[in-house]
């Protein structure tokens, strides 16, 4: 459902001419000249997304730069999760999704034919907004990634020639819990069932899962929705640490939060358009557009 | 770090490698299409191409499959083929391997050393072992070619020089059949090319993960490929046999049919197959008149014993009962029931009913059997549907101050309706085409002259049990039970058919019925399904 | 043992009150049921109950009076309905219940009571006997059924394992692949076509494969493998396995399916590759869908009766070697039921019970492990431990 009534868009639109005296163009324009020094990490160009005939995303164009993290906000509904799923083409699995515009990956077209997805998925790392751990134990959720890649050999083979890496393993679970603030909690049990953990446990695990594979940006979708604040504080320390090598985008519903950890912001609006998108700073202190002001001062979404 | 091939994103140009396994895969698919022409004797295995006999075409194409395996195992190891190979090709593979050249070194031996055939166990235990090694202990690229190129190499030199040729057999102590050379090689070649295609395919892709999962599809989609085309070609069969039969004299507008009090004669549909008693003196063209009205009658029997008694069951169980132990066993009893032999049903019937209701075969004990069969499968479809519906409605009704019964007469059963619908076509289409009970309790004379009465039949009296009805109390034949009479009678009365071809046109019309009745119920499940998500 | 003497000494005690409470309870029962319940509604109640019972009495019997109870039945159920149709639908759904279940009861009671002359004859060695003591040469397989009051099934459950084992052998490998491809291989176009056209083959009659059975593949084994005779194991199994693979792969396919599809984004976000996937999370996330399908599939197989019966030699007795399945041996449970049971009487009749129970026990096993990895799996899913 969406978040506002039509008539009342209109009012607000009305609203912010008049106080403003800008028209929308001018806004959108304004800031999609924001440009980075370096080239972008991932650059994505007049993105169109339809569900079936609703249209989900509307011409989103925004560059994520590498080394960063980067927020999306909006309301509910808004198309965030979207957004974030097309990073990896991970909206191919759904099966009245359709995508129009590029997305490229270090100057590479991510939606061109002939992409290798796994490789794309592996250099492109998400954490999803509900845990989906698989119904293994938690060791094995941390290690599946770099198994399967070929970077720990642990299979049966190797265990009876004794080549395995079973202590590679032991030390890459540990750094990946450690790094999610899960280590502690589930030192004694790594060989349990990891859907026999909490919610908010299950998220770190899906965060430490993503770590252990070492992409080259993550995406995290709410990632501290299901924590408390302590846990919470945690990942917005891993986030800001992993922002010194990866690129990070996060998205969130935490107007604090996206201002704490956050290099710049986008403001995603209901019906999926991008409507703001710059440094963090500006975006909260001094946005372009009313409509941003108000969703970020609270007078809706 | 990765390497610069690894990091690639899209995928690179084809390379002299992708082109050898590319045609690896070709040459593999022929052969693999070619013996089963050969098996499914639609080319006769003296036929030659080219000079060549079939047969040695088949090993030709084994060897070559073999050959271009090498060259890619070689080249790959060698850096003349740009691949990113695992450092093994893991245990499972060398067990499958070290398994298969086991077989061989065992058949082998026992060929060649006839003498000593004891040797045959030490043999093939060191061909296994080393079969085991040669995949296990190289690379990927090498353990999954070379050790499948040998063998496919070593079958198909053997087949294409001569060595095993269509006179050739082998009639092992073990066995009282014997197999020829030209039953064989097929057979081999099979699995011989599926195991090529698996390691070209591998190799297509150039091993590592994206190549044990382009190897693993390719076997499965061969194996399911082969799966659907038998079981298209037995469908093939009964159509293309049974269509003669059942369109005999048929035809759109040959009849006549006499328009009542107006006296007027016009064309008319004619289907004497459909239309015709199957037995009789003047029945020039036999039918199966009596078997399908038969089968309605069973149908409709057993479905108006079953549904009601399943469906009030299952909302007893599900609405009124506690939910604990006895509901649980009652589960457990129905499941099991459902999949409970329908012979054992008939034997039930048999010594049960037969000799309370009708002292013989009857159209009765018949229904009330097929009834028994059909209930299990109502219970458990109506109470998964019934359990679909959300505890949420019954609340929101209650929450309104109706009464229970009513909260289940008017939320409840029309939300779980078209569940139970769905399940109970599905069920009549299995009871549709149940032989066996009918052999025991049902079946009359092979090849009946009239077909039952039931409506005409009811007789009232002032003597208990007050109504009878001979025609529900006598024999019939029905669909299933006509088929399996004509396949076991002795000679076909009449000249017109023979046996197998009467039985095929049966088999076509039963095919008819049946799968059309399970096309309903897939059909509407799908149906009901996508109205359900639309909401 | 200390801690254990104190609660064997409760255990009367325990039982007592345990009893009590019951009783209490019912009572409770009776007396809510008295007050919530109209007089002319408990009058229907016991109407409909005593017209039932003595229903099934005098059908039990044979009677032809059987009627005048039904009437009675009919009539104060129509009154009721008329009067306390809640409480007349209450009754009439337990009734429902009660007479289902009571069949089903009725049919495996009477499969076991018919055996009984079977088992007191042969004993154990109904199950057991391999060779036959009354003849002069007893020779392994031969005269055990019916020969001078000899009646043992091992040729018959011989004949089933082996029919079964071929059947499994190529239904399991191939209905799993299949199963494999359609949830996870196919594209979405392939899916739509090819999953309900499974379905559809599991349909088919299986009189139907018998006859295609009979008249293709045994002549195809007689005149290329020159079998001894015309229908063997081998062509038997190889025919219900092929009968079997529709229901195998529907059943695997479903349990694949219901892996949910978070868990499988889960695997493909961090790069596995599809297979990867499917071969460590998926599969062992559905396993026990998938083994359940398989045991199904095997009760299928077990059960199939009419392919076999029009296949089959109906010779009884052991091939030699046991595993030599081209023999002109041909005779498992379900045909040696179908094919005598329209002609058999006394002992021989109860032999053939007796085989019925045997089938009834395997496929009601093998039903109830089913169930059993499925409740499992549904509960591995479910996230509790
Ligand atoms: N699989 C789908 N099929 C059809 N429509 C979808 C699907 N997923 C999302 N949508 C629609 O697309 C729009 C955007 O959804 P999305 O999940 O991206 O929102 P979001 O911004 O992540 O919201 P939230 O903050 O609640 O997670 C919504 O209107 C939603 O209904
Ligand atoms: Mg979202």
């Amino acid at each position: 459902m969406s978040e506002i009534e039509p008539t009342q868009r209109t009012d607000l639109a009305e609203q912010r001419l008049t106080t403003t005296g800008e028209t929308d163009e001018t806004t959108q324009a304004a800031w999609t000249e924001f440009q980075f020094e370096d080239d972008a990490k991932l650059a994505v160009e007049a993105l169109d997304v339809y569900y079936g005939n609703e249209q989900a995303l509307q011409s989103v164009s925004l560059d994520v730069p590498d080394e960063s993290v980067t927020a999306l906000i909006g309301p509910s509904g808004c198309g965030k999760s979207t957004f974030l799923r097309c990073l990896n083409r991970m909206n191919d699995r759904i099966k009245s999704a359709r995508i129009e515009g590029s997305v490229a990956l270090d100057g590479q077209e991510i939606y061109s034919d002939g992409v290798n997805l796994v490789e794309l998925r592996k250099r492109v790392g998400m954490v999803f907004q509900e845990p989906n751990p698989f119904p293994k134990s938690i060791e094995d959720n941390i290690s599946y990634g770099p198994r399967k890649h070929g970077d720990l050999d642990t299979g049966l083979l190797a265990r009876l020639f004794g080549t395995d890496d079973a202590e590679e393993a032991q030390a890459l679970v540990e750094r990946a819990l450690r790094r999610a603030a899960l280590w502690e909690e589930v030192k004694d049990r790594l060989g349990d069932n990891a859907l026999g953990l909490s919610g908010g446990q299950q998220q770190r695990l899906c965060i430490a899962r993503c770590l252990a594979v070492d992409p080259d940006v993550i995406l995290m979708d709410e990632p501290a929705s299901a924590l408390d604040p302590i846990a919470t504080a945690k990942i917005e320390d891993l986030i800001e640490e992993l922002a010194e090598d990866y690129s990070v985008v996060v998205v969130t519903h935490n107007m604090q939060q996206a201002s704490r950890i956050s290099d710049q912001t986008a403001v995603f609006l209901t019906g999926g358009e991008l409507v703001e998108y710059g440094e963090t700073e500006q975006i909260f202190e001094n946005p372009q557009s009313q409509r941003v002001e108000d969703y970020i001062t609270g007078k809706f979404g | 770090m990765s390497s610069v091939t690894e990091n690639r994103l899209a995928a690179a140009d084809s390379t002299t490698g992708d082109l050898v396994s590319l045609g690896v895969i070709g040459v593999a698919t022929l052969t693999f299409l070619a013996s089963w022409l050969l098996l499914l004797q639609w080319v006769d295995e003296t036929a030659t191409v080219a000079g060549l006999s079939v047969l040695k075409l088949l090993g030709v194409g084994l060897a070559v499959i073999g050959g271009g395996l090498v060259v890619i195992g070689v080249g790959s190891r060698f850096d003349y083929i740009d691949t990113t190979p695992s450092s093994s090709a893991g245990a499972p593979v060398g067990v499958v391997f070290g398994v298969l050249w086991a077989i061989l070194g065992g058949l082998a031996a026992t060929l060649l050393l006839e003498n000593a055939v004891v040797l045959w166990l030490p043999v093939a235990v060191v061909f296994g072992v080393v079969g085991f090694l040669a995949s296990v202990l190289p690379g990927e690229d090498v353990g999954s070619t070379l050790p499948v190129a040998a063998i496919l190499i070593l079958l198909g030199v053997v087949v294409a020089i001569g060595g095993v040729n269509a006179g050739w057999t082998w009639s092992p102590d073990w066995s009282s059949a014997s197999f020829p050379g030209s039953e064989l090689v097929p057979i081999l070649v099979v699995f011989g090319t599926l195991l090529g295609a698996w390691s070209a395919g591998k190799a297509k892709e150039g091993f590592g993960a994206e190549g044990r999962q382009a190897g693993a599809y390719y076997l499965i989609g061969s194996v399911v490929f082969a799966m659907l085309g038998v079981l298209g070609l037995l469908i093939g069969f009964i159509v293309t046999n049974g269509l003669q039969t059942t369109l005999t004299g048929a035809s759109l507008l040959g009849g006549r049919q006499t328009i009542p009090f107006v006296g007027l004669q016009v064309a008319w549909p004619e289907f004497p197959f459909l239309l015709n008693q199957t037995g009789g003196l003047y029945v020039e063209i036999p039918g199966v008149l009596p078997a399908l009205v038969g089968t309605l009658w069973l149908v409709v029997g057993a479905v108006s014993f079953a549904v009601p008694l399943g469906i009030g069951a299952a909302v007893f169980l599900t609405e009124y009962a506690e939910r604990g132990r006895f509901t649980q066993v009652v589960e457990v009893a129905t499941n099991g029931l459902w999949s409970t032999p329908s012979i054992v049903f008939g034997l039930f019937g048999l010594a049960f009913l037969v000799p309370r209701i009708s002292g013989g075969n009857s159209i009765v004990v018949g229904q009330l059997v097929l009834g028994f069969m059909l209930l299990p499968l109502v219970l458990i479809t109506s109470r998964e549907a019934i359990l679909a519906v959300p505890d949420a409605r019954r609340d929101a009704s209650a929450a309104l101050g109706v009464t229970k019964w009513q909260t289940i007469r008017s939320v409840v059963l029309p939300a779980a309706m078209p569940g139970t619908i769905t399940g109970v076509i599905l069920g009549v289409g299995r009871i549709a085409g149940e032989t066996a009970p009918l052999l025991l309790v049902f079946g009359g004379s092979p090849y009946p002259s009239t077909t039952p009465n039931v409506l005409g039949g009811f007789r009232f009296s002032a003597q208990p049990p007050f109504v009878t009805n001979e025609a529900l109390l006598s024999p019939a034949s029905a669909l299933p039970y006509q088929l399996y009479s004509t396949i076991t009678a002795g000679v076909f009365p009449k000249e017109i058919f023979t046996n197998t071809e009467f039985g095929w046109g049966t088999a076509l019309v039963l095919l008819l019925v049946v799968v059309g009745l399970y096309a309903i119920g897939v059909g509407s499940r799908l149906y009901f399904r996508r109205k359900l998500h639309n909401e | 043992m200390t801690q254990r003497l104190p609660q064997t000494r409760e255990v009367p005690r325990r039982l007592r009150a345990a009893v009590r409470r019951r009783v209490e309870r019912t009572k409770q029962r009776a007396r809510d049921y008295r007050s919530r319940t109209e007089d002319g509604a408990i009058a229907m109640d016991g109407l409909v109950f005593a017209s039932v019972i003595v229903t099934f009495l005098s059908f039990l019997a044979g009677s032809r009076w059987t009627v005048i109870p039904v009437v009675v039945f009919l009539a104060s159920m129509g009154v009721g309905w008329y009067r306390y149709q809640a409480e007349a639908a209450k009754i009439t759904t337990l009734l429902t219940t009660v007479i289902t279940v009571s069949i089903l009861t009725l049919i495996v009671a009477f499969l076991v009571i018919e055996s009984v002359p079977a088992v007191r004859l042969m004993g154990l060695d109904l199950l057991t006997q391999i060779r036959n003591p009354t003849m002069d040469d007893p020779a392994l397989g031969q005269g055990l059924w019916g020969r001078n009051d000899v009646w043992s099934l091992t040729p018959m459950m011989l004949g089933t394992a082996v029919t079964t084992l071929i059947a499994t052998l190529i239904a399991a490998p191939i209905g799993i692949a299949g199963a494999v491809f359609v949830s996870e291989i196919a594209p979405r176009r392939v899916r739509e076509v090819v999953k309900p056209g499974i379905e559809l083959m599991a349909g088919i009659p299986s009189i139907t494969y018998g006859f295609i059975g009979l008249t293709i593949v045994n002549q195809y084994f007689y005149l290329e493998f020159g079998t001894p005779t015309i229908g063997t194991y081998f062509a038997a199994g190889l025919m219900i396995g092929i009968m079997a693979l529709p229901t195998v792969v529907t059943v695997a396919e479903d349990a694949l399916n219901a892996v949910p599809e978070s868990i499988k984004s889960g695997a493909l976000a961090i790069g596995s590759t599809r297979w990867q996937t499917t071969k460590s999370v998926t599969i062992p996330a559905g396993l026990s869908g998938v083994s359940a399908g398989v045991l199904l599939g095997i009760g299928r197989a077990m059960g199939e009766t009419m392919a076999a019966t029009v296949m089959l030699t109906h010779t009884k007795g052991f091939p030699s070697p046991v595993f030599d399945v081209f023999s002109n041996y041909g005779e498992t449970l379900t045909t040696v039921i179908a094919f005598e049971g329209g002609n058999a009487s006394g002992v021989h009749m109860s032999a053939l019970f007796a085989a019925g129970v045997v089938l009834f026990v395997m496929v009601m096993l093998l039903s109830v492990a089913s169930q059993y990895v499925e409740w499992r799996m549904y509960q591995k899913l479910g996230g509790e431990q």
